[in-house]
């Protein structure tokens, strides 16, 4: 009995290093090539939505005819809006021009890279969260549910400890561990019920959780709106969480409500999940859950118990992302929170669900969410666009297979002894 | 395997003593022309979404995208009704503007060999983008509104009481019934029901048997596309309006459409009675609204009888090759 619970690990074993070293590579091309081909899908959009609106000069022509919207334009103040326009319009290295790259004066603390480094910020934990859940093969939707418990109880909490804690730096120190701690606490017993659903009843955990998403906006609205609503508001919001319940800031103006504290602590956060994947037990449980189900049960792994464990850390990872927002963006809890959690989503699927690829698509998605306010205020573009360009890269990321033909019609075809099935 | 089913069959039949009695209950002191119309009315659209997974994930591929398809029939269904003045050319566009949507996720799933719930979660995040975007950049707005379907009334049977708001309804509520049990036949009753079946079952045995597996699943996708559209453009076109804020106001209802047939086990009329189900406690929770419950309470009820629906039944047995990938022998 014990030499086949041995050989089924030993294969087990064998096939997670296969497919680890398989994808690497293969991914980051995948990921490039479907990123290129979104904002390739996205430009013909913007083009075709502009011959739909009606203006009264054109933003662009192209083949002679006159479009409302220039897809060169909307791009670009989407990734350099995003940087605080960091390039020098003389640097024109094509041209023969080398004039210094930064412009003038740009610093890289400005506001816009606030805004961006604030959204990667919570993209990081929420992109860890789905990828976490992912990787042992549950199809965690509800990240954006989680985030909005942990968001909603960190903020209820941290207004009720508040006054119990003396003020300055001391209270800092003990506010802001505690706020993010119920935050994840929060978040984790959130995703525990369809954890302990899946285990224990065998219910989908794609339905549960998109449904407890939906259970968890209303409640929070009811929750503020009914028992914690700020009296002057005409929003649904509570009161401010006191100064020493925000995370402080360095280096930008705390103005800017972004905190290299709390960076630091989204990307420590990627190399734990990192290493909890692969050197722990609990990493390896995880994820030979999420490739061969069968087999790690065979191999020993206690896949109810592994379930449970994986949503509630995944759900954990969301509520984190949640106490970050209340405690650096906002600085108290609002209804209508945006949609952290389903961008984590994009941000693990591009990753490959790996967290450390976590850490390089996060500040995409964090350029591009914040690309997309300075879209909104500079362009007559719909801001909307963000989207619709997170829907296609969800898309072409799906279908690797894809690019995979067209690499193998472009390079000469070489026979792959893996047969090339993979998770996605 | 025998044995298998009739497991199968009588705990069906349980889920459906208890479904029918949660509905006598929560609709008890409830049941007058307005409530019937009501359910009748937001039945519609998550029937129709619900026939359409049916036969995508009959023949093998999960169409968890529905929500997408909902979203974009609601809105392309205002744009052209509001484009031409007519109603049914607006319905019309509105169907087909999904099953564009359901052929490039065919194309993704079976050429490309996509997860089929990642390519499904695409589908809807791509909607979920783009008809707001597409309200924003013609209207300036995510909301947008049109001309709504005018009621046809069928004389003296709309009066009876109770159920006379069956003979008093927007064109949509009859098609309902009819594409019920139009699915129903096809799936039970002709071959290309029995594809269907064998492709999400059996694929090989239907290969053997010289029938394109590829074939079977594209049409059964496609359906799924049309029939999701119909209850997209159904839900905006009876009010006339599309609202793009937030969720849109297809609000989940992709979503519940995915559980309704699920505990309907794969049968279009289990599904439309399920169906019927959230409709009434959706009526039920509107009346409540304006009563003792705070209404964001309330608005929970239906996800959460998903949820305690989903955890008590379970999982209703998906086809075996749900999900999965085939590839002709012959190719």
């Amino acid at each position: 009995m014990s030499d086949v619970l041995s050989r089924a690990k030993e294969r087990l074993r064998a096939v997670l290093e296969r497919s680890a070293r398989l994808s690497a590579v293969e991914r980051i091309l995948i990921s490039t090539a479907a990123l290129v081909l979104a904002v390739l899908v996205g430009a013909v959009l913007i083009l075709v939505s502009g011959r739909m609106t009606t203006c009264t000069t054109a933003a662009a022509t192209y083949f002679g005819v006159g479009f409302c919207y220039d897809p060169v334009t909307v791009f670009d103040r989407l990734f350099f809006g995003a940087l605080g326009d960091p390039m020098n319009p003389l640097f024109r290295p094509f041209q023969g021009e080398f004039a210094p790259p930064f412009r003038k004066g740009w610093s890289p603390f400005n506001a816009a890279m606030a805004v961006t480094l604030r959204e990667t910020t919570v993209l990081v934990l929420t992109g860890l969260s789905v990828a976490l859940a992912f990787r042992s093969g549950v199809f965690n939707i509800g990240t954006q549910g989680q985030l909005v418990a942990g968001a909603l109880a960190s903020a209820l909490g941290l207004l009720v400890l508040a006054p119990l804690v003396p003020g300055g730096v001391m209270g800092t120190v003990l506010l802001v561990p505690t706020g993010l701690g119920i935050g994840a606490v929060a978040g984790g017993l959130y995703g525990a019920i369809p954890g302990v659903l899946k285990a224990y009843a065998d219910a989908n955990e794609v339905i549960t959780t998109i449904m407890l998403n939906f259970v968890a906006a209303q409640f929070a609205l009811y929750l503020v709106s009914n028992h914690f609503q700020r009296p002057d508001s005409q929003v649904v919001e509570t009161v401010p969480l006191p100064d020493g319940a925000t995370i402080p800031s360095v280096v930008f103006d705390p103005r800017m409500k972004f905190s290299l504290f709390a960076l630091a602590i989204a990307i420590g956060f990627g190399g734990v999940i990192y290493y909890l994947l692969r050197y722990t037990t609990l990493g390896y449980d995880l994820r030979t859950s999420g490739l061969q189900p069968t087999g790690a049960e065979y191999g020993g792994v206690k896949t109810k118990r592994t379930i449970v464990a994986s949503l509630t850390l995944s759900g954990a990872l969301g509520g984190l992302g949640g106490a970050m927002y209340v405690m650096m963006i906002l600085g108290n809890f609002q209804t209508g929170v945006p949609s952290y959690g389903f961008d984590g989503i994009t941000v693990a699927i591009l990753a490959g669900n790996n967290p450390l690829g976590v850490l390089f698509a996060a500040p995409l998605f964090g350029i591009i969410k914040s690309g997309a306010i300075v879209i909104d205020t500079s362009t007559s573009m719909p801001p909307q666009l963000v989207d619709v360009l997170r829907g296609l890269i969800v898309l072409f990321v799906a279908m690797p297979e894809f690019f995979r033909m067209i690499g193998r019609r472009t390079i000469a075809e070489k026979p792959n002894p893996d047969g090339g099935e993979e998770d996605a | 395997m025998r044995e298998l089913v009739s497991i199968g069959r009588r705990r069906g039949t349980l889920v459906w003593i208890v479904v029918l009695a949660l509905v006598g209950v929560s609709l008890s002191g409830f049941v007058n022309k307005g409530t019937v119309s009501s359910t009748l009315r937001l039945s519609v659209p998550i029937a129709f979404a619900a026939l359409g997974g049916i036969f995508a994930e009959k023949s093998g591929v999960i169409n968890i995208g529905l929500e997408g398809h909902l979203i974009i029939s609601a809105f392309v269904g205002i744009y052209a009704t509001d484009l031409t003045g007519n109603v049914w050319i607006g319905f019309v566009s509105g169907v087909l503007a999904s099953t564009l949507l359901a052929a490039v996720f065919a194309v993704v799933c079976l050429e490309f060999r996509a997860d089929q719930i990642i390519a499904g979660l695409a589908v809807w995040f791509v909607a979920l983008g783009l008809a707001p975007f597409l309200s924003t950049v013609i209207y300036g707005s995510v909301n947008a509104d049109s001309a709504s379907f005018a009621p046809i009334t069928i004389p003296g049977l709309s009066k009876l009481p109770g159920v006379g708001a069956l003979f008093d309804a927007a064109p949509p509520v009859y098609l309902m019934f009819l594409a019920v049990g139009g699915s129903w036949y096809v799936l039970n009753r002709t071959a290309f029901g029995r594809w269907v079946h064998a492709s999400g079952e059996n694929p090989q045995a239907l290969d053997t048997a010289g029938v394109s597996v590829r074939r079977v699943r594209y049409v059964s996708v496609l359906l799924s596309g049309v029939l999701a559209g119909i209850g997209g453009a159904s839900l905006s076109l009876s009010l006339g309006e599309f609202s793009g804020n937030g969720q849109t106001m297809v609000d989940g209802r992709g979503f519940i459409a995915i559980v309704v047939y699920l505990l309907g086990n794969y049968n279009p009329i289990g599904a439309f009675l399920s169906t019927t189900l959230f409709a009434g406690l959706q009526t039920v929770q509107i009346q409540l609204q304006s009563g003792y419950l705070p209404s964001s309470l309330v608005q929970t009820i239906p996800y959460l009888t998903v949820i305690v629906v989903l955890a008590v039944v379970g999982r209703t047995r998906t086809p075996d090759a749900a999900g999965d990938h085939y590839e002709s022998g012959e190719e």
